[in-house]
């Protein structure tokens, strides 16, 4: 009976989710070109891949975009959820405010800062560098300042996402820890590092492998701002695979690129459900 | 942590909130101004003549069926997903099944895989399957990236509910399915609310999926509606910022409504960012 329940939904995941990775792999060792298959080349796709420089810079940049996002989203996550901590029911009012852009779609996210970031005196963030007093300048098109740009908007995306779930484990540490913290005498930053720190780390770890495999696979925010550009300054590895797999159409190399991206999501998983498999009993 | 001071708290809180929605606030305030305003300098940040031309603008280039394409595909993925999540959520938490616990590994982890790793082979199956820009494409898809979060939350929560409810509708003479409807899943109503809401925004919100899937522009999502009108009117930012909007206010004001619930499911189970 429990079989025939779970069944249907476990053949519609198997089909939509598994699947489509195990053809992917048969079709990464073939040639495949605008849907036709011309047949087996063996390893051809991967070692054409792996001996490819751009490639290999792909990798640097989404290494580069994950890391850096993650560097800026998880200390403000977590200053938030502290401010927000203690501003009681306020800060639940705070909070939804700030999980607004997370309910937006990434396009529309992309969308929307192409219009504030147009450099023009009477765009938004041409009007801000008129009022600094430099001349409004195109963040977008410059090779060194997309990167920063894309990582920046990524994070006003969800940042509020990782503050809903620290705002929770900061929720079940006991205040009588802080109390007694602070009958013993200890100062706001050795209670934060031998209280909150330790205590928070199981959603800390969480928050850290969800947000690096959301930014790993970030797509649509740069297909929406930069396509990859200028010069490939923003042309991650996620990137690469749309562009190759659906706009040049090679898709036996494209298919090369999902598996491993797909290895690389299957590591940054494996992590994942450890970490929330160690979850229950907190602070193990 | 005890000592941070009020004025650098509600500093940073006014700070917060005007990163987080002043970018919207101006999208909205550019989508109502006639188009001579739209590049003033100063910036008008409130529009002094507001007008709802932009708006009329995307009605008569048609995207508006793309906001109900948009909303049908949402509403019938997320009904996809409800069915066959509840009913696997029923079986895992209330009957032995052989392979339990790599079942739920594998949900885990299909909750986890990002749909997008997996999008090109899926393009391409789809295409030998002749579902390849068909309507029912995007419903099994989105469906699909949601189901595993349907069974894992609503497991969580008729694992909550006391068999000892059922058992004593049944004896009042309902079957165990009647039982089922009328006590167990009144009972896991923020469970389903916590589903339907993602399943929702994940579906209102995808562009990579339907761009790649559809082909047909009366099919189009709204996502891929706007960026074929920012294709060719590039410039037209008020008739733009008008779409952002109108693609903006479904979801958020589904999470605004149903937020209590989206963030009790994060709990339970756990979402993608």
């Amino acid at each position: 009976m429990g079989t025939a329940l779970v069944g249907p939904a476990l053949v519609f995941v198997l089909a939509i989710n598994v699947m489509p990775a195990f053809y992917g792999f048969y079709l990464s060792l073939r040639r495949v070109f605008f849907f036709g298959d011309e047949g087996f080349v063996g390893l051809q796709n991967y070692t054409a891949l792996l001996s490819d420089p751009l490639a290999w810079e792909a990798i640097g940049r989404s290494l580069v975009f994950s890391f850096g996002a993650l560097a800026v989203a998880v200390p403000l996550a977590l200053l938030s959820a502290m401010g927000i901590r203690r501003l009681g029911r306020w800060g639940m009012v705070l909070l939804t405010v700030v999980l607004v852009p997370w309910a937006m779609s990434p396009i529309v996210v992309a969308l929307l800062w192409k219009w504030i970031l147009v450099p023009s005196p009477g765009g938004l963030m041409g009007s801000l560098f008129s009022a600094l007093g430099y001349p409004p300048r195109d963040l977008l098109t410059d090779p060194v300042l997309a990167m920063p740009t894309l990582i920046a908007i990524a994070v006003w995306r969800n940042f509020a996402f990782a503050t809903i779930i620290l705002a929770g484990g900061l929720g079940q540490i006991p205040n009588d820890l802080y109390r007694a913290a602070s009958v013993d005498g200890l100062h706001a930053w050795e209670s934060f590092r031998r209280i909150t720190l330790p205590l928070l780390m199981p959603s800390l770890l969480i928050v850290v492998s969800m947000l690096t495999i959301s930014y790993f696979n970030e797509v649509q925010v740069i297909i929406g701002l930069t396509a990859g550009g200028p010069i490939r300054s923003t042309t991650t590895l996620a990137y690469q695979l749309y562009h190759t797999g659906f706009v040049e159409l090679d898709q036996g190399r494209g298919n090369a690129i999902a598996i491993v991206m797909f290895l690389i999501n299957m590591l940054l998983i494996a992590i994942y459900i450890r970490i929330l498999g160690r979850q229950p009993g907190g602070a193990t | 942590m005890r000592r941070l001071n009020a004025p650098v708290l509600v500093i940073g809180c006014l700070l917060g909130a005007v990163v987080a929605l002043g970018p919207i606030l101006w999208a909205l305030s550019t989508s109502l101004k006639p188009t001579s305003r739209i590049f003033a300098v100063p910036p008008e940040l409130i529009p002094s003549e507001p007008v709802p031309d932009h708006y009329y603008r995307l009605i008569a280039e048609g995207v508006h069926w793309a906001f109900l394409n948009s909303g049908g595909y949402a509403m019938a993925a997320v009904a996809l997903s409800l069915i066959f999540g509840v009913i696997a959520g029923y079986g895992l938490s209330r009957y032995p099944v052989p392979g339990r616990q790599l079942i739920l590994v594998l949900f885990v982890g299909a909750m986890a895989v990002p749909g997008f790793a997996v999008l090109l082979p899926t393009q391409i199956m789809f295409v030998e399957l002749g579902l390849y820009n068909s309507w029912a494409a995007l419903p099994i898809l989105y469906a699909g990236h949601v189901l595993p979060f349907a069974v894992w939350v609503t497991r969580a929560h008729f694992n909550a509910i006391p068999r000892e409810l059922e058992q004593a509708a049944q004896i009042d003479g309902y079957s165990r399915a009647e039982a089922v409807w009328k006590v167990v899943l009144p009972g896991a109503r923020p469970a389903l609310l916590a589903a339907a809401t993602f399943g929702f925004l994940h579906s209102w919100n995808d562009y990579v999926t339907a761009t790649t899937m559809i082909d047909s522009p009366d099919k189009r999502t709204l996502t891929v509606a706007l960026i074929f009108f920012q294709g060719f009117h590039g410039r037209d930012w008020g008739a733009l910022m008008a779409g952002v909007i109108v693609a903006t206010i479904p979801p958020v004001v589904m999470f605004l409504l149903f937020r209590k619930y989206l963030i009790g499911g994060f709990s339970d189970g756990s979402v993608k960012g």
